[in-house]
């Protein structure tokens, strides 16, 4: 129970003496905590407004399309079959206009919203009477139409009676054209041949859509229809997923640097703790304890704002019934605090373990750190300028850190690369989403809510690498104090060290951007792949290098402030410090 | 002993039993070792040497005593001991201090600053015998400990010079 | 001819009533190829004294001139390329760079001043060979014994041919044996006419020196000549008494 307190008491004091520090911890972690809730929210909503929408609207299991309206009749009495509704004539137009738009339409011709399957569900107005049309609300949507607005198919003037959804045709624009209901006869009176028949189906067995869809042509499952019109929910659910990941390794990379740092800092203050009698288990859960504190609040940050942010990410189509906003769920925040304490966890007990297992006597006489030394680098930076030779020096001298700074930036690196992959195909979808199927001037909600979730994502992401960058500099500047002042006193100007100093993150630097493009292909092909999306042929391969010299300079500028302030630093003061 | 005891005199005209309560105040527990009859041997052999003059002086209800002051003779011989730079025994350079310091002589700090001189300058003969004898040498083993003493006296001497600033 | 030239220099820490006086109106002058020992207890300012006459710190106070050239107003930067060419540094805790050979070592102050890789090369080679540890150029410092690292770091202060070399108490780690073969190497140069500064709290160490001044509490109080000496040995084993 004494050590319990300790343990508390020592932890809290220090966490108060650095609050700085804290600060960064938390926000490192909470930027992985919320994108992981967030995540989990999202990516557990994402089946629901298609469940929703079918429920409300009795959505058919399966729905047949054909030219002739006899082969459907036939496939009303299949076996597996218990009811069908229509079927509902179809005629595809290349010519609604609303105001000053021209758009393809598929106009169905229903005289009415009942029938025992494949109810469409008003919104808004009423049911299509003579002279009115009904229209699909994510079309309408895209039209800016409302109940009472004039449009014309074919030539004929009708009005909006109503805007309806429903589970029997995937909601524009992930299906095209979009669609609207008339009359059969307003119908008939477009003087338009019939393009197909359509015929909601529902089957026994919901489940056993798809081996009924390969038994007949032209049947497609409820499955895939909602595959496609819940396509960005999945989309942005992969996008966090692999957010996810990438910013829990920058945060494994930030504690860790900081960890280590502090350790370093700390080693006299570990020793000491030691020759008073604490234990290394003692001393460990110190270390474990404040971090676990920081990882505790990081997930209550991360789950409040993962559930604020989610409605706002993830929105389902307008052709969908939208409920709720997505629910947290107990499994949700024990993952996110899960996670949470595996990040620190697994950033501090290496070194924590290092920092105890080391004799009380070398801990309480100061940090020392056995030379390492690999002849070919050194052979490598005889034959380089100085400041370069200063910092390959400086970086060969702490490997660990360098591998950490190396791994981090490429990671951001990686997910800039995807991000710049994904944005590429989203682009040339938008400019394929052109043409006389389309809106023109309505923007794609798909892609938009796509674009800003990766948007969001990336800057998060930047952010907790420059905080990174940041950080190891200054700590390899802490380290470099001594040797950088040392090397002052043989005649090195402060313009050298800095640039040493420097010279020492953009080696790291250099190398990520290189791995990073590869890197962030492959995870952007796997990401694809695992939801499902095609795409992947229009990445701008031409622009990726770039990333490389991109790298470079965010690092070299973020990196300069702190090699300059201990560039600059007086060298007896340096020289004396130890 | 004559150069102390001569030196104690130039302050003033003593006696011989003052003379020794002095020297045995600036001495310590080192100067139990310091019988009686040592002093008044010894200011007998200096007045023999005319160095000092003895008084006899009347008391009142003690027998007479004497009291001896310099000569000029003697005062010349203080001056030349003073600026004498012969290192003996610690003891000696220290009565010399005090001694000096009880007078007025001169500048206690002074003479230390100036027997440091002389050992330095002493010690930088050892060092360059040392530095060009052969390591491993029977000589070079004496040199070290001629370097060792040196090196110990110097070090006393900062002591001393601590002691009379803080005095002076 | 004076090479090393201070007047009233000052280097004050603090202010008001924490005011501390570290070197205070040091007047100093250093004549070319003499060997200077500044000697006096620990704290009091010999170190910190070191440091301003190499450009390490700035004085409070005071000028200071390294041949005809004011270096008290000078920048880091000019600084750091006088440092290059005119002053050489020998440090208590040698200060090698673990990771580098003795060689590379001495090498380093000269790569930074520009010299090419190939002559730096040649010329830390013939110091090394000079500082009597050519067959252990290869070596890593943690290889060489605490005499053979402070010769390389003497080695180094020589490379860039200093007006001065300046050493804080170059013998401060070292046991009795080192030190001697450091100040043979010390006695040496003092032979060639290399100027030398030398800050200690060993006798032995100032006992090489031209001249020797006493410091106490950031003031020079006392000066010894040694020039003078060589009255011969006898005295001291005792074989006159």
């Amino acid at each position: 129970m004494g050590a319990l307190v300790l343990v508390a008491r020592l932890a809290l004091r220090d966490l108060r003496r650095r609050r700085a520090e804290a600060l960064i911890l938390l926000i490192a972690l909470a930027a992985t905590t919320t994108t992981l809730a967030l995540g989990r929210t999202v990516g557990g909503a994402a089946d629901r407004p298609w469940e929703r929408t079918r429920a409300a609207t009795a959505g058919p299991d399966a729905v047949a399309t054909s030219e002739r309206a006899a082969d459907l009749a036939a496939l009303a009495h299949a076996p597996g079959v218990t009811a069908s509704a229509g079927p509902y004539a179809m005629v595809s137009v290349d010519d609604l206009r609303v105001r000053d738009v021209r758009v393809a339409a598929v106009v169905q011709g229903r005289d009415g919203a009942g029938g025992p399957v494949d109810r469409p569900r008003l919104t808004s107005g009423t049911w299509a009477r003579r002279g009115g049309v009904v229209v699909e609300r994510a079309f309408a949507t895209a039209l800016k139409v409302r109940p009472g607005d004039a449009l014309t198919i074919a030539g004929r003037r009708l009005t909006v009676a109503g805007v309806a959804v429903t589970a029997g045709r995937v909601p524009y624009p992930s299906s095209t054209p979009g669609l609207v209901w008339a009359t059969r006869a307003d119908l008939r009176r477009l003087g338009r041949p019939v393009t197909s028949h359509v015929m909601p189906l529902r089957l026994a067995d919901p489940a056993a859509a798809p081996a009924f869809a390969t038994a007949h042509r032209g049947v497609r499952t409820w499955q895939d229809m909602g595959a496609y019109a819940t396509a960005e929910l999945h989309l942005v659910d992969r996008a966090l997923m692999v957010g996810t990941w990438a910013l829990a390794l920058l945060a494994v990379a930030c504690v860790t640097v900081l960890v280590g740092g502090r350790l370093a800092d700390q080693t006299r203050r570990v020793g000491l703790l030691k020759a008073v009698g604490a234990t290394p288990r003692i001393v460990a859960a110190v270390l474990l304890a404040e971090y676990v504190v920081l990882a505790v609040a990081a997930s209550a940050v991360g789950l409040v704002a993962g559930r604020a942010a989610a409605p706002l990410l993830a929105r389902p189509s307008a052709g969908l019934i939208g409920g709720h906003r997505p629910g947290l769920t107990a499994g949700t925040a024990v993952l996110v605090l899960a996670v949470a304490v595996l990040v620190t966890g697994v950033a501090t007990v290496v070194p924590a373990v290092r920092g105890t297992r080391m004799s009380t006597v070398r801990a309480l006489a100061g940090p020392a750190r056995a030379p390492r030394r690999s002849a070919g680098l050194i052979r490598l930076s005889a034959r380089l300028p100085v400041p370069l030779l200063i910092g390959l020096r400086l970086a060969a001298r702490r490997p660990r850190r360098s591998a950490l700074a190396l791994a981090s930036l490429a990671v951001t690196a990686a997910m800039v690369v995807a991000a710049i992959a994904l944005h590429g195909d989203i682009a040339r979808k938008d400019a394929g989403a052109t043409g006389p199927m389309f809106v023109p001037g309505a923007e794609n909600p798909v892609t938009r809510q796509v674009n800003d979730v990766v948007l969001i994502m990336t800057l998060a992401l930047l952010l907790l690498a420059a905080v990174n960058a940041v950080l190891i500099a200054w700590a390899g500047s802490v380290d470099a104090r001594r040797p950088g002042a040392l090397v002052r006193a043989l005649g090195a100007t402060p313009g050298q060290v800095t640039a040493g100093l420097s010279a020492a993150q953009l080696f790291p630097a250099a190398l990520a951007g290189a791995l990073g493009i590869p890197l962030g292909l492959v995870v952007y092909a796997g990401a694809r792949a695992a939801a499902g999306v095609p795409g992947g042929n229009a990445i701008p391969y031409a622009w990726l290098p770039a990333v490389i010299p991109g790298t470079i300079v965010a690092v070299a500028l973020l990196t300069a402030l702190p090699a300059r302030l201990s560039g600059r630093r007086p060298i007896a003061e340096a020289l004396r410090a130890e | 002993m004559q150069d102390v005891v001569l030196a104690l005199l130039a302050k003033e005209p003593s006696h011989g039993y003052e003379l020794r309560a002095r020297l045995q105040e600036a001495l310590g527990p080192m100067g139990d070792a310091l019988n009686a009859g040592q002093v008044y041997v010894t200011l007998t052999r200096l007045e023999k040497a005319g160095l000092v003059t003895a008084e006899h002086v009347g008391q009142a209800h003690r027998p007479d005593r004497k009291v001896y002051a310099l000569t000029a003779e003697g005062r010349e011989r203080v001056g030349a001991w003073l600026t004498d730079l012969t290192w003996g025994r610690p003891s000696e350079f220290h009565l010399k201090l005090v001694a000096a310091a009880a007078a007025r002589l001169a500048d206690p700090v002074d003479l230390v600053e100036a027997q440091r001189g002389e050992l330095l300058r002493r010690l930088a003969d050892v060092q360059r015998a040392a530095l060009n004898e052969p390591d491993g040498s029977a000589a070079a083993l004496l040199i070290e400990g001629v370097t060792l003493r040196l090196e110990a006296d110097l070090r006393w001497l900062d002591a001393c010079a601590r002691y009379w600033e803080r005095k002076g | 001819m004076v090479t090393l030239r201070a007047r009233g220099l000052r280097k004050e820490y603090g202010r008001g009533t924490g005011l501390v006086r570290a070197v205070d109106h040091v007047d100093l002058d250093v004549e070319a190829g003499e060997t200077v020992a500044v000697v006096g207890p620990s704290g009091c300012g010999k170190s910190t004294l070191l440091h301003l006459l190499g450009g390490l710190e700035r004085p409070t106070g005071g000028e200071l001139w390294l041949d005809d050239r004011r270096i008290d107003r000078m920048s880091e930067t000019e600084l750091a390329r006088l440092r290059r060419h005119a002053i050489g540094f020998v440090f208590q805790a040698f200060e090698l760079v673990d990771e580098l050979t003795a060689r590379e070592n001495v090498e380093l102050p000269a790569l930074l001043a520009g010299v090419s890789p190939r002559v730096a090369r040649r010329h830390a080679a013939a110091l090394l060979e000079r500082v009597g540890l050519a067959e252990r150029a290869a070596h890593l410092p943690a290889a060489l014994s605490g005499g053979q690292r402070q010769r390389v770091a003497v080695a180094r202060a020589l490379i860039g041919r200093p007006r001065i070399v300046l050493a804080d108490e170059p013998t401060g780690n070292l046991d009795s044996a080192a030190t001697t073969e450091v100040l043979r190497l010390f006695a040496a140069l003092r032979a060639e006419g290399q100027t030398l500064l030398l800050v200690t709290h060993d006798a032995r160490v100032a006992a090489t020196a031209d001249r020797v001044i006493t410091m106490r509490d950031g003031a020079l109080v006392g000066r010894t000549n040694l020039t003078g000496a060589g009255g011969g040995l006898g005295a001291f084993a005792g074989l006159e008494g």
